[in-house]
């Protein structure tokens, strides 16, 4: 019973986009334990010396040794995700993925080599600034991990709206509907009572008129050239005006298209449609633009914390070299 | 206020039907987009992948693959035949929200 039922789920497939989705990928377990692992190690030593220790500062040995660790980590984080992102050797499907959980693994152990480092001294300094830095960047790379799941399901939910079932343009379609009503009005146009002087006028011209052709409008005879090289830059009576309500394709507050019956029915309904998938596609831009440049957001932070980190290493050269040279 | 740029590094948009249609049959199966990816967790075919993709049932690695993946574009540039995967996985995307909706 149990393999029917199996067979049956496999004949339909999987469906769904769950937000609460997770990845069952066993690696992301091991990098998890072995973040807490160290993270708990490191804090069980910093707790001991804390205590043993007079003096807990972070130009201590302890804090030196720390404030090492934590940098050579977090630089460790940072190159080799970029670098195997490049690299064109020995690539692996799912290794990416791999070196992305590492990114992250290290990126948390680093910082919270760092904070220990600091031995709970922030005052405005240049180790505080870098270390804010830090805080910063790697919030910021977890709140990036947040959007990289939450953006591609509010992507989806827009593309859906923009696509029919078929997967066609919806706007495409919409728009043939609307071309198709515009038409159908442009024929009732076309239809309208011709009058008798107008069609005295009609019957003396030179060359004949089609008989569904409209050869008056507004009370006005239009006019049949004599030549048909001669072309006038002043507007005919045939040419539709840009500011007729009954050719605007969509409606102002002025337009005459608002009047109840002005159209055929459902013509307001496409028009909205219409409005409701442009919306959908500004929205799905606009969440690639999130995705995107929280990206560039989270390298740009990383280039400014590195910079923090330079100038706090210097600095702190500076202030323990001169005590070795004496 | 956003422009869609058909080239280069630019956004896209997604891509309809027929398009993803016209690009699953020009994929020459290199495999560079799988390998640039940075979502995908176990291994996969581009074969499968491409097959589950137009229609049919989605299996469970594909779905997977498609819940992991967060449109950061990797996969287009690698495309030896210019491609646009991500376009592709969104139309997968779709795909499964849609069956998840008519259940």
């Amino acid at each position: 019973m149990e393999s029917r039922r199996d067979r049956f789920e496999a004949h339909r497939g999987e469906a769904g986009y769950s937000w609460l989705y997770r990845a069952s990928v066993l690696n992301g377990g091991t990098r998890v334990l072995f973040t807490i692992l160290v993270i708990s190690l490191a804090a069980g030593l910093f707790a001991w010396y804390a205590r043993s220790e007079n003096d807990p500062a972070p130009d201590s040995l302890f804090g030196l040794i720390y404030a090492i660790i934590g940098s050579l980590l977090l630089l460790f984080a940072a190159t080799l995700y970029t670098l195997r992102k490049r690299s064109h050797r020995r690539r692996v499907v799912g290794g990416l993925r791999a070196s992305l959980g590492w990114h992250m693994c290290f990126a948390i152990i680093g910082l919270a080599f760092l904070g220990m480092h600091s031995f709970g001294e922030l005052n405005p300094r240049t180790g505080t600034y870098a270390l804010y830095g830090m805080v910063a960047l790697v919030i910021s790379g977890l709140i990036g991990r947040m959007l990289d799941r939450l953006m591609p399901r509010l992507i989806a939910g827009e593309v859906h709206q923009v696509l029919t079932e078929e997967g066609d343009d919806r706007i495409e379609t919409i728009s043939q509907k609307l071309q198709a009503i515009v038409v159908h009005n442009t024929q009732d146009i076309r239809g309208f009572a011709v009058s008798g002087q107008t069609k005295s006028a009609a019957s003396n011209s030179l060359v004949p008129l089609a008989q569904n052709r409209p050869v008056a409008w507004q009370d006005q005879t239009l006019h049949t050239p004599w030549d048909l090289a001669y072309i006038s830059l002043e507007s005919t009576p045939q040419e539709l005006s840009r500011e007729a309500g009954q050719f605007r394709f969509v409606p102002d507050e002025k337009s005459e298209l608002l009047r109840p019956g002005a159209l055929m029915p459902g013509s307001q309904e496409h028009i909205s449609e219409l409005e409701e998938v442009r919306q959908a596609m500004q929205h799905e831009l606009f969440y690639r633009y999130v995705i995107r440049y929280w990206r560039a957001f989270h390298v740009l932070l990383a280039l400014v914390t590195l910079g923090l980190l330079v100038w706090h290493v210097v600095y702190a050269l500076q202030l323990m070299i001169p005590p070795l040279m004496h | 206020m956003f422009k869609n740029k058909s080239s280069g590094h630019g956004v896209r948009l997604h891509k309809t039907g027929p398009q993803v249609i016209q690009e699953l049959h020009a994929c020459i199966g290199c495999n560079e987009c799988l390998l640039a990816c940075p979502a995908l967790g176990e291994p996969l075919t581009i074969d499968v992948l491409n097959r589950e993709t137009l229609s049919g049932p989605i299996s469970r690695p594909v779905a997977q693959f498609a819940r992991s993946c967060y449109q950061c574009g990797a996969c287009v540039a690698p495309c030896p035949v210019g491609l646009h995967r991500d376009a592709m996985m969104m139309w997968l995307k779709v795909r499964l929200l849609r069956a998840g909706w008519g259940e």
